[in-house]
């Protein structure tokens, strides 16, 4: 749960229940109970049409939103945290992008023609680059516009083996792509790199047509074009900035980086060649909201805003405060505040009568509290110790955990595969819930008995602990407490172990961590980004639980190669099956978003798996209308 | 004199040696290894390996030692390890926001503070004295966290008097609209135990003879007080301002968190979190030297004004 | 005859009298006693706490979550207390219903057991005996077991929960747990970081000035050097650093963690104190007598700057109590099973907005009372011992 502060996306998912949707918005009509709200209703509906931004900066449109915690730095390819990755996605361009309001979310061109062509089973796919794509102004380019061409893209792939760069995102094209891990062989034994190769894998066939052979079919390679990871940089300038990309970011997307003072402002502007383009998106039918957006930007030239102004304030006070107080536009409500913003789960009369939005949504991500399927008590395949997992897992109260600690804000991950991700199987619930009872009789039955001190031992006789790996924070702290009481239930010693978080890390990539909290959110939405996690080959990688089931890794392979439908949704069923009989972690929860939004902010929802939305969106600064 | 400052400047030398190599045993040794942040999301061994050869955390300790020890001769600290900013820079965008807070502070708190131990100097035993000090007392027992939730909420938010958080880019800006609460939170916290410690200096030169000459000679109370007594006891509260400058560097930290203010304290918790090696050499080895400068400069002073201290 | 010489010693260096002048200075302040009997209300309290007098139940969630206390009736009613707790039920209603039927986990080796155990503790089953079983490592073991425990439904299994209180004396933080309970065991936890971090920091920096002061030369340049490391490493870096080395959470990382950052203070008044005295007449009469460095150090010196650094141990309480609300609020502070005023203000650090303000209003109320009773104290107690600064 850490992994929060470090990975944690501003995603979010689209596909609301009925109730959000009464939940979502003053602006939704028809939705229950809405009688005693309607005097304000009434005037916040006033106040949305009339309001106007607070900043005034000589007719610019300007958007000031919060980080959680500091960036680090904008070069796509060794991009390390969530934050600093938004802004990359607001600078460069991924070959391809996601509908704003298609749901479930749905690939589609953002720099080329057409979706690219995929051939010979999902192993050769074909990409034709849009003309007229232009590189924001850079002294490196002179006073030409620099068009992006196809050797930017393979460039912009080559770098990922660019070991100088500390490449971060190199697994998602790792073995996939012809010749590209024969190229850095080479590369390594010349002990140079060889920039100007030709990679048989990314073949040019001219200045705007690129030819990917891989090496098996995957049908989730569209995805990786769509990563922004995957976006497309200038060799001049990386190669201006040999130290330091990071810092000088220049892509081909809506906005360039105009100031940046590291862990305080990022302040990004128009780019001045940007191409272009309308706003033009069909409502997902889903959300009424949609409807409304739409009446807001159809035919909008794209990229209206012209500065976008992001502050990283790390104190939850500071931030709710510094919103209420109109210095942001929007937010991501603390956990902490949500009782007050969302009483019962609708805005307070107060936020409502500014005419504030709420954007309630469900971010496509669970947490859980992994045992370690090393460790000789809590972990492998024996029936004690199974259900010695099955105890812990079914003593944790996750209800208390969403009422007190997360506010109400997150709802009990049941599936593998959560909401809102290709392969999720609704209304699934699973057999490993809240019982105390049936916890302690499980161990009483397989000889975990209580010693004097009134806490259990392994039917060994051996010390018992439940000992929660976690980094000092408060969040963590309220965990400490939640599974102390629960363990306190079925006689099992907690205890807490406090770590910075690259000390956890780094003793989880060795299978060390005995039991922690760890969250995962989609990089892409499709259930093989999840069902991976417990597959025994990526030990030491994302399996941090190190499980290894046989019957598992054989499902998964299975799984892996078939797109998204029914046949697939088959052998998800069985991997459940066979992680909650192993049960390596006791399954979370998947957090709720919710948005608060003020009035002046126009065409903007939540993208599911987009992180910079910006260019979809406007502002009313109350002229030019 | 010239031989005194010499022999001082010359024990830096090993005092920094120890600073070094204890700040290379806390975080090097058994600190936190960087590479498992750096390494993203999905990391395999590979990419570790890259990153530790890459950032020079693979090498033996003594080789690390090494480098460290020219970088501090040399001042080059070179790049953060997480957002490869070099870290000269670092220092030059976060320095003066840590100043903005920190020499006003210790401006108008070394007014105050000055102006309230003369008046209950004037009336030391009185009943006013003990009021002052008592209230001064109650205002510092309140943890400085309570201070900033309480007075962001309240005097910020609710009342409006300054913004809740922020930073500017113009001086002025910065120093009368976003730093005025922060001043203003230390000021509450500090300003008791240093109205305790000058109205004692003020009351050592009360009890001194040349005060008792002065008033032998007919001088009024007031001047007394404002010209002789204060000038001597002057020369101890600025020495006490300059040894408290170096730790007003980081010691403001929670203030900049809550406030968003970019200065070295701030730095100091995320170069922490994020084990960012660089980063935290730089800060200890800057603010050490700053701290043993500062308190050379402040034994030089005490020489310089009486000729009675032996330096040593 | 040593002991003569050294009460004579005593008797030359100083007026015998010292302490009981002292005292006398003291009582007739009526700050310090006022401040006095506060210090030692709180450390009864302490005390009282410590052997489980009062406050020993601060863990028992008996009342709602975040009941407000009896006699503030403010905002915060009943309707929005249940409202906010049961937030989760309205937000999202898109989990998953309760009363579906479980699925067959066939997979599942533990599924005749639980199946069973459910049955004996009167639990529903969805009845997935039925259904075609397949190959289960443990079916002879559970088929043992149920002949074994045939017996049915454990007593403990449908506990009665006990009902809630609305509203304690002073408010209930998020668990439901009692402030009050809190707040007092906060005391004892608080007052125990105290008094030990400030024992362990002079004991430090007592004893290594004492050898600087006393011995000169290698030793001190030696111990000043080291004094001087400490002095100039950034105070939150060093504990930062000195926290992750002591990875484990506890009072007594806390008390370390503070105790080894913040001898270098008194470390200095004492090295000038043996500095000055070793070269009094009485050192040198002790000297002559040939009493050993260490009876000269600790019998006849110590006693006469003792004075000195009891002030000093009483500075460091206040310090340290201080200190704890910040290693809190660093994650630094005690762990889950005891509760200190630095754990509350953090914790309570964003009810305010929320309009929860008694945590927050209690623990910051003790602790100044107690924090300001104990630095007036301290002045007086500074004030008795040297009084010309009076």
């Amino acid at each position: 749960m850490d992994l929060l502060t470090t990975f944690r996306t501003q995603g979010g998912l689209g596909r609301c229940g009925a109730a959000i949707l009464c939940a979502l918005s003053v602006l939704v009509v028809g939705c229950g109970d809405r009688s005693p709200k309607s005097a304000q209703q009434s005037a916040s509906d006033a106040a949305v049409s009339s309001a106007v931004s607070p900043v005034q900066a000589d007719g610019k449109k300007v958007l000031r939103i919060p980080f959680v915690v500091a960036e680090t730095g904008f070069d796509p390819a060794n991009v390390h945290d969530l934050y600093s990755s938004i802004v990359v996605e607001g600078i460069f361009d991924s070959l391809l992008t996601y509908d704003y309001l298609a749901e479930p979310a749905k690939v589609v061109p953002k720099i080329t023609t057409e979706m690219p062509l995929a051939e010979d089973g999902g192993k050769v796919y074909t990409v034709k680059l849009r003309k007229g794509i232009y590189f924001s102004p850079h002294p490196v380019f002179g006073d030409k516009k620099r068009e992006l061409v196809a050797r930017d893209v393979t460039y912009s792939i080559m770098r990922h083996y660019d070991d100088s760069i500390k490449p971060v995102w190199r697994f998602l094209i790792e073995g996939k792509i012809v010749g590209l891990d024969d190229w850095y062989a080479a590369n390594k034994k010349a002990g140079k790199i060889d920039w100007d190769a030709k990679i048989p894998g990314i073949e040019e066939i001219d200045s705007h047509t690129i030819r990917f052979r891989l090496t098996k079919p995957d049908v989730n390679f569209n995805y990786v074009l769509a990563h922004p990871a995957m976006s497309i940089v200038a060799r001049e300038v990386i190669e201006k900035y040999p130290n330091d990309a990071q810092a000088n970011p220049v892509g081909t997307s809506a906005y360039y980086l105009k100031e940046w003072v590291r862990g305080q402002k990022i302040a990004l502007e128009k780019n001045p060649n940007f191409r272009g383009g309308t706003w033009d998106f069909k409502p997902s039918g889903k959300d009424p909201y949609d409807e409304i957006l739409v009446k807001q930007m159809q035919g909008k030239p794209l990229a209206q805003i012209d500065r976008v102004e992001i502050y990283p304030i790390e104190e939850e006070q500071s931030r709710w405060l510094a919103f209420k107080d109109k210095q942001l536009d929007l937010i991501n409500i603390p956990g902490n505040f949500s009782t007050q913003a969302i009483p019962g789960g609708n805005l307070a009369p107060e936020l409502l009568a500014q005419g504030i939005r709420l954007q309630k949504m469900v971010d496509p991500e669970y947490t859980y509290t992994y045992f370690q399927w090393n460790d000789p008590i809590w972990g492998g395949s024996e029936p004690h110790k199974v259900a010695l997992r099955r105890a812990a897992a079914m003593a944790i109260n996750r209800d208390e955990e969403i009422n007190v600690i997360r506010k109400g804000q997150a709802i009990k991950a049941e599936f593998i595969v959560p909401k809102g991700v290709a392969g999720h199987k609704e209304d699934f619930k699973s057999n490993i819930e809240y019982n105390p009872a049936l916890a302690n009789a499980l161990l009483d039955k397989f000889g975990y008995k209580k010693d004097t001190d009134g806490y259990r031992r392994t039917p060994d006789g051996k010390p018992l602990i439940f000992r929660y790996n976690s980094t000092p924070t408060a969040l963590e702290r309220e965990f400490d407490e939640l599974y102390k009481k629960n363990m306190d239930a079925i006689g099992i010693r907690f205890e807490s172990e406090k770590e910075k978080f690259s000390d956890a890390i780094k003793r989880e990539k060795r299978c060390q961590v005995k039991i922690r909290g760890a969250a995962w959110i989609a990089d892409y939405p499709d259930g093989d980004n999840f069902t991976q996690l417990l597959y025994s080959r990526n030990i030491g990688e994302s399996n941090n639980a190190c499980y290894k089931s046989e019957a598992y890794d054989k499902l998964y392979e299975q799984s892996r190669v078939l797109p998204d439908g029914p046949e697939r949704d088959k052998i998800y069923l069985e991997m459940q099956k066979q992680f909650e009989a192993d049960t390596p972690w006791a399954m979370g929860v998947t957090r709720l978003r919710n948005q608060a939004i003020y009035p002046w902010v126009l065409g903007y929802k939540k993208h599911p798996v987009l992180l910079a939305e910006w260019m979809y969106m406007d502002i009313n600064t109350g002229k030019g209308k | 004199m010239a031989a005194y400052i010499v022999r001082r400047l010359w024990q830096i030398v090993p005092t920094m040696l120890g600073v070094i190599l204890l700040i290379f045993f806390l975080f090097n040794v058994v600190g936190g290894d960087p590479a498992y942040l750096l390494a993203g999301k999905i990391s395999n061994p590979e990419t570790i390996a890259n990153i530790r050869k890459q950032l020079g955390i693979d090498e033996p300790y003594y080789v690390q030692l090494w480098i460290f020890i020219k970088q501090v001769v040399t001042f080059d600290f070179g790049q953060s390890w997480s957002t490869n900013e070099y870290v000269s820079s670092i220092f030059a965008t976060r320095l003066p926001a840590s100043l903005m807070i920190g020499i006003p502070l210790l401006i108008v708190e070394a007014i105050i503070a000055i102006l309230i131990a003369l008046g209950v100097a004037y009336v030391r035993g009185s009943l006013t004295d003990r009021a002052v000090m008592v209230s001064c007392t109650v205002a510092q027992s309140v943890s400085i966290l309570v201070y900033i939730i309480v007075f962001q909420y309240v005097l910020a938010y609710k009342f409006g008097w300054f913004p809740v958080q922020g930073w500017g880019n113009g001086f002025f800006e910065n120093l009368f609209k976003y730093a005025s609460l922060p001043i203003l939170i230390a000021l509450v916290v500090s300003l008791a135990p240093n109205i305790r410690l000058y109205r004692t200096f003020l009351l050592d030169e009360i009890n001194q003879d040349y005060v008792r000459t002065a008033r032998a000679k007919g001088l009024t109370e007031n001047r007394v007080m404002l010209v002789h007594v204060l000038r001597n006891a002057a020369i101890p509260i600025i020495t006490n301002l300059m040894i408290q400058l170096p730790g007003l560097l980081v010691g403001l930290f929670l203030i900049e968190r809550f406030f968003s203010i970019p200065g070295i304290g701030r730095e100091v918790i995320l170069s922490v979190e994020r084990s960012d090696f660089p980063v935290i050499k730089a800060i200890t080895v800057y603010v050490a030297l700053a701290t043993m400068l500062a308190n050379l400069a402040a034994d030089l002073l005490y020489k310089a004004v009486d000729p009675r201290v032996e330096l040593k | 005859m040593t002991t003569a010489v050294n009460t004579a010693s005593i008797g030359i260096e100083r007026s015998p009298g010292l302490w009981s002048l002292a005292w006398k200075r003291l009582l007739r302040d009526k700050i310090a006693i006022v401040s006095m009997v506060i210090v030692i209300a709180f450390l009864l309290l302490a005390l009282a706490s410590a052997v489980g007098l009062v406050a020993g139940g601060w863990n028992n969630e008996i009342a709602k979550n975040y009941a407000p206390p009896t006699w503030f009736k403010g905002s915060t009613t009943e309707e929005d207390l249940s409202k906010s707790n049961k937030s989760a039920a309205a937000g999202p209603s898109l989990d998953t219903g309760l009363s579906r039927p479980e699925f067959v986990n066939d997979r599942d080796p533990l599924r005749d057991t639980i199946t069973e155990l459910k049955q004996q503790l009167g639990q529903s089953t969805s009845g997935g005996a039925d259904e075609i079983k397949i190959v289960d490592p443990l079916a002879d073991v559970i088929a043992e077991l149920k002949k074994k425990l045939g017996r049915t439904g454990d007593g403990d299994a449908n506990e009665v929960e006990a009902e809630k209180l609305s509203s304690l004396a002073f408010g209930a933080d998020k668990w439901g747990r009692s402030v009050f309970d809190k707040v007092v065991q906060g005391s004892e936890t608080s007052i125990t970081v105290g008094f030990a971090a400030a024992l362990v920091a002079t004991l430090i920096g007592a004893f290594l000035g004492a050898l600087a002061g006393y011995y000169g030369g290698k030793t001190d340049d030696f111990l000043n050097w080291f004094y001087s490391i400490f002095n100039s490493i950034p105070y939150i870096l060093l504990v930062l650093a000195i926290a992750a080395v002591l990875n484990k959470k506890g009072i007594l990382t806390v008390v370390l963690i503070l105790g080894l950052t913040g001898w270098a203070s008194i470390f200095r008044v004492v090295r000038a104190e043996y500095m000055k005295h070793k070269a009094r007449d009485y050192v040198r009469a002790a000297n002559a007598i040939g009493a050993s460095h260490a009876r000269r150090m600790f019998v006849h010196i110590f006693p006469n700057i003792s004075h000195v650094i009891l002030v000093q141990l009483s500075l460091y309480v206040v310090i340290f109590i201080k200190s704890e609300v910040i290693l809190s609020y660093l994650g630094f502070g005690v762990g889950v099973d005891t509760v200190s005023w630095g754990s509350m203000l953090n914790e309570a650090q964003n009810e305010l907005i929320l309009g929860y303000w008694w945590q927050l209003g209690a623990a910051t109320l003790f602790m100044a009372i107690l924090v300001t009773a104990f630095s007036l104290f301290t002045d007086s107690l500074r004030d008795a011992l040297d009084p010309k600064l009076k």
